[in-house]
């Protein structure tokens, strides 16, 4: 039975131990809040660039909630569109909603006098379109170069797209289109701003105009082709989605950001899958370190180790008191890593990381090339339990060659 | 009554491949009480008789008994169960645990033996007086002199009370005079309290003080004498 007493004796030596080669030690416990800075600074980096494109992602064009005519989702035909009628007032009225807003999307060509380009036409409403998405932010939150009057043949184009068409705010462009009766017909269109979003495919391809307008041109009439909802967190979309669900909405189909963004879910599930990897690498490095120190340590204590034996001390003893060695180390390396990790992650959350350096890489993942890094509680839990398993991991090796060191042989090690 | 007993035991090592007898038939009786010395030339085998009794090391052939019990039959674990409650050990080169304080050096050996926490250090403590260690207790080994640490080691042995005290060249690594006050520190411990006391070693004041005088040559014991006592 294990006295407590005797664990007592076994914690004071072990911790003790740490302190007897105040070299060796810092060596190792540095070595540990090396591997713990890197394992949770790259955490946090991972959970910031995994954040903003999510968040970029929603705040483009997503939505937390969309509610479309079924099919709509996956192809965009002009006639699976619907009348929302009551449907926008009891979406509002759900607990957790934050506020909606109407499109309508088609597939056109804008063309200019020097090139064109197949586009995504979203007509929105302006002003609830700045409560849903961040379109008014990208357009440079000036009301001048944003459209305001839903009826108006104003354009919003993206910063890209009008250096590829050659275009500026105040040029003209041509919408051409099949509207909802396959007839093709063409609209001409003044440009009233320019917008830049984190993403850069979506740049490429999508274009604002107002609603009316939209649904004039497309011949939709007051059919809409989606209701975007934003709830107060983002984590409220599968409650939100399942009570417009039990609304009348037979003939439509209801999708949260996981079911429209599966690509987005899956990339951020394999950034951590590599981010694991990736420390695993680092710390088996460690876990070599520790384990190479501790056998040395024991090596420099035969003697003695064999001393302790030949007194009465058990194996179990001696084993006991290298992996609480190990451990102190350990702890020491974890209380500072955790120390110097939230440090460097309170200085860069607030002013970011730049990897302008690769902003094109970045406007890819729709990331922004600011990152701001951020850590959970579950990060630091998750990477103290993983620092201290590795500890205990490294010292069994050395831990067992001490508790097999016969009394007679340390006797004659000089 | 005899408290060791060493039955035609012998000790062969290997060494680069040549067997070594470090022990050849060696038949010793000690009864308790005694304070005796194993002198000897450097390789004798004086320090492997002593390691055999001491149940750190296994004879190749023989029997060595302590208080009746054969303990070349015991396993390990049961030999570490011996050594913890019957002898007392004394090194040469003290071997205090580095990181404990006198007083938890002494302590140690209680704390093995699964004794209470008041008892322990109330013991350590009388037991570290007895040495003359009252001020130096709570000093670390390295905070102490040479012959404070063997008394250190003195008091390890003796604190549990064991049926016989181990004591390897334990003055080998004092001066003269430190030497002859730990001799009187145990000549007068076996005196008061009737522990038995067996030396190895080279040292003529220690072969001069033990009321007994084994000598052995060659893994055999060639002489072994009753001294008169020294005090």
């Amino acid at each position: 039975m294990i006295r407590m007493q005797n664990v007592k004796i076994v914690l004071m030596i072990g911790w003790r131990n740490v302190f007897r080669n105040k070299r060796r030690s810092l060596i190792v416990a540095s070595s540990i809040v090396v591997g713990l800075v890197v394992m949770m600074f790259s955490m946090a980096i991972m959970n910031g660039f995994n954040r903003q494109m999510l968040e970029n992602t929603i705040n483009t064009s997503l939505g937390h909630v969309a509610i479309h005519k079924k099919g709509f989702f996956n192809d965009m035909k002009l006639s699976l569109s619907f009348v929302p009628k009551d449907l926008c007032n009891a979406i509002k009225n759900i607990q957790g909603v934050a506020c909606i807003g109407q499109r309508v999307k088609f597939e056109a060509m804008v063309q200019s006098s020097r090139s064109s380009q197949g586009v995504l036409v979203m007509g929105i409403q302006p002003e609830e379109e700045k409560c849903v998405s961040n379109i008014f932010e990208y357009a440079g939150s000036d009301i001048h170069s944003y459209i305001t009057d839903s009826s108006n043949n104003d354009i919003l184009i993206s910063r890209s797209l009008a250096t590829k068409l050659d275009i500026g705010i105040g040029d003209k462009c041509v919408v051409m289109l099949q509207d909802k009766d396959g007839v093709l017909a063409a609209h001409a269109f003044i440009v009233k701003g320019l917008y830049q979003s984190p993403i850069e495919s979506f740049d490429k391809y999508v274009v604002y105009t107002g609603i009316r307008k939209a649904q004039e041109i497309s011949g939709l009439g007051n059919a809409i082709s989606e209701i975007i909802v934003r709830c107060t967190d983002k984590d409220f979309a599968d409650s939100v989605a399942s009570t417009i669900n039990s609304l009348d909405t037979a003939d439509l189909e209801v999708l949260t950001w996981k079911q429209m963004a599966p690509n987005i879910v899956q990339a951020i599930k394999l950034f951590d899958t590599m981010m694991y990897v990736f420390l695993a690498i680092i710390f088996i490095s460690i876990i070599f370190t520790i384990a190479n120190t501790m056998i040395m340590a024991i090596m420099e204590r035969y003697r003695e180790i064999g001393i302790m034996k030949s007194i009465g001390t058990q194996p179990s003893w001696i084993a006991a008191i290298v992996i609480l060695e190990a451990c102190g180390l350990g702890v020491l390396g974890i209380v500072a890593g955790i120390v110097i990790t939230y440090l460097l992650v309170a200085i860069t959350a607030t002013t970011g990381i730049n990897f302008a350096f690769y902003s094109e890489s970045m406007r890819v993942w729709g990331t922004g090339t600011t990152i701001y890094p951020f850590l959970t509680a579950t990060n630091s839990i998750v990477a103290t339990v993983i620092v201290l398993l590795n500890t205990i991991v490294a010292s069994l090796y050395p831990a067992y060659k001490a508790a097999k060191i016969k009394p007679i042989d340390a006797l004659h090690f000089i | 009554m005899e408290i060791i007993q060493v039955v035609n035991c012998t000790k062969d090592y290997h060494s680069d491949g040549q067997i070594v007898h470090a022990l050849r038939g060696v038949h010793l009786s000690l009864h308790k009480g005694e304070f005796a010395a194993i002198a000897g030339p450097s390789g004798s085998g004086k320090t492997t008789l002593l390691n055999c009794i001491g149940g750190l090391d296994y004879p190749t052939q023989g029997n060595v008994y302590i208080e009746g019990t054969d303990i070349s039959k015991l396993s390990p674990k049961e030999l570490s169960r011996l050594r913890l409650f019957k002898i007392g050990f004394i090194f040469q080169a003290y071997n205090l645990i580095p990181v404990l304080t006198a007083l938890e050096n002494v302590e140690y050996i209680l704390l093995l033996q699964g004794m209470g926490d008041s008892y322990r250090e109330k013991k350590a403590a009388e037991v570290l007086e007895l040495v003359g260690l009252k001020d130096e207790m709570h000093r670390l080994p390295h905070e102490l002199s040479g012959g404070q640490q063997q008394r250190v080691a003195i008091a390890r042995a003796i604190v549990s009370s064991p049926a016989i005290v181990l004591a390897d060249e334990p003055t080998a690594n004092v001066d003269q005079k430190t030497g002859s006050a730990l001799l009187d520190l145990m000549e007068h411990l076996n005196k008061e309290k009737q522990i038995t006391f067996l030396f190895s070693t080279h040292d003529p004041m220690v072969m001069k003080r033990a009321h007994r005088l084994i000598t052995i040559t060659d893994g055999t014991i060639v002489k072994d004498v009753k001294q008169k006592k020294s005090r």
